[in-house]
């Protein structure tokens, strides 16, 4: 049986996902409120295109929808996992369109002409500002880590095609990789979240 | 594991939370992973690093249509689930892609009273030509069926800018096609497109599109109607 909408409302990610596995709706409604917005965004920062965006999205979370079952709670929170599922078929559809270009810049005047979306909790503010932060702490990056950080997170490209777009070696290549994501958890590690 | 392997290996760490790593090299490094315990922990340190990754983004709104297509989709999911009669509506797909909206499940209302007020001539047996005539909007739509295939005429279409074309679609057993022959309008707004197979079409719609025609339709549908079976 369905949990009402104010009972999910007042479960956390963790407790939402086994009702989205016995099939829920309610539950998965209240999972996607809380995390479709951001969903959206990413899809939209990695593929370009609105349209592509939300077919990316809705993709996303009905995978997550059939399958809910995959969730690991020991690999991380649910939050990070749905990102990571909507990234993932993101990258497939940019791959599916041979030429297509990624965007490719933390500058993100494209979508900071957007209307930004409602904060609508506490927890989304907090969210923002620590996303203020941490872009702060990615932007204090040198151009050349966060740069190999982008083109693979946002842009879908192994170390060996960023090697040969770059002309760098592969072992630089990963090794900027590695400097770059242990600053970021360094600032993270300071209280930055 | 010794320490010079963890060494070869430490450094596709990055790149594999990364997700950059080339397929083979997947495979080799999860077999290294799983059984090195430095590699697991460093793992374990780096990953959160890469969580925030998708936070750093200005956050957009998402479009209300998503959530509406994807919320149909798993209610469906649920009926068909306790095993009650789906009730996929084919179109959705089309009606609630973002370029479209509200003017199209209108458009389609229109397209169906239009069908119910429509001049409908069978015609004579045999595979005789039969015409069905409606209005939809500011168009006179008419649509001839001959045999297997038919013949779209559409009247008061507006002049289309030289970069767009007319394209129709036939909604068949619940799947959308793109009908091949792309058509423009004439002077006097006249235009008219062939369909090879009316066989088992459902509805018919017409979209402005690029030059060269689309694989799904981008716009707003200038009429859609329906075809009586």
């Amino acid at each position: 049986m369905a949990v009402r909408r104010e009972k999910a409302e007042r479960l956390a990610d963790e407790e939402l996902m086994p009702l989205v596995g016995r099939k829920d709706p309610e539950a998965f409604a209240v999972l996607y409120d809380r995390h479709g917005g951001a969903a959206y965004s990413l899809a939209y920062r990695i593929v370009g295109d609105r349209a592509a965006a939300e077919e990316v999205t809705q993709e996303a979370f009905i995978s997550v929808w059939r399958s809910g079952a995959r969730f690991d709670a020991a690999r991380g929170s649910v939050r990070s996992w749905l990102l990571s599922v909507v990234r993932n078929r993101a990258i497939d559809f940019l791959r599916s369109r041979a030429g297509k270009a990624p965007k490719l810049s933390f500058d993100d005047d494209a979508v900071l002409e957007q209307r930004p979306a409602e904060e609508r909790t506490d927890e989304e503010a907090l969210r923002r500002e620590t996303a203020a932060e941490l872009r702060g702490a990615i932007g204090k990056l040198p151009g050349e880590q966060s740069k190999v950080i982008e083109l693979a997170y946002f842009g879908g490209f192994s170390h060996s095609e960023i090697s040969r777009m770059l002309n760098l070696p592969m072992g630089t290549v990963k090794g900027r990789m590695r400097l770059g994501l242990e600053k970021i958890r360094g600032e993270l590690a300071e209280g930055l979240a | 594991m010794n320490v010079s392997d963890h060494d070869s290996r430490s450094e596709d760490l990055a790149a594999y939370v990364l997700g950059a790593l080339d397929g083979d090299e997947v495979a080799a490094f999860e077999r290294h992973l799983e059984g090195c315990e430095r590699c697991q922990e460093e793992m374990r340190w780096l990953e959160p690093a890469v969580a925030t990754l998708p936070e750093t983004i200005e956050r957009l709104e998402a479009p209300p249509q998503l959530r509406e297509t994807l919320m149909a989709e798993v209610l469906e999911d649920v009926r068909e689930a306790e095993g009650r009669p789906a009730r996929r509506r084919s179109w959705r797909q089309w009606v609630l892609k973002p370029a479209m909206g509200l003017a199209v499940v209108a458009l389609l209302v229109a397209g169906v009273v239009g069908y119910e007020v429509g001049k409908d001539d069978s015609g004579g047996e045999g595979g005789a030509p039969s015409t069905i005539e409606r209005q939809v909007g500011s168009l006179t739509v008419k649509m001839v069926s001959e045999g297997d295939g038919g013949t779209l005429h559409l009247s008061g279409v507006d002049q289309l800018p030289p970069d767009k074309v007319l394209e129709a679609w036939v909604e068949r057993e619940g799947k959308v096609e793109a009908v091949p022959a792309l058509f423009v309008p004439d002077r006097e707004g006249q235009a008219e497109t062939r369909i090879t197979d009316m066989n088992g079409v459902a509805t018919v719609m017409v979209t402005e599109e690029p030059r060269g025609g689309s694989d799904q339709p981008t716009g707003e549908p200038i009429m859609t109607m329906s075809v009586p079976q």
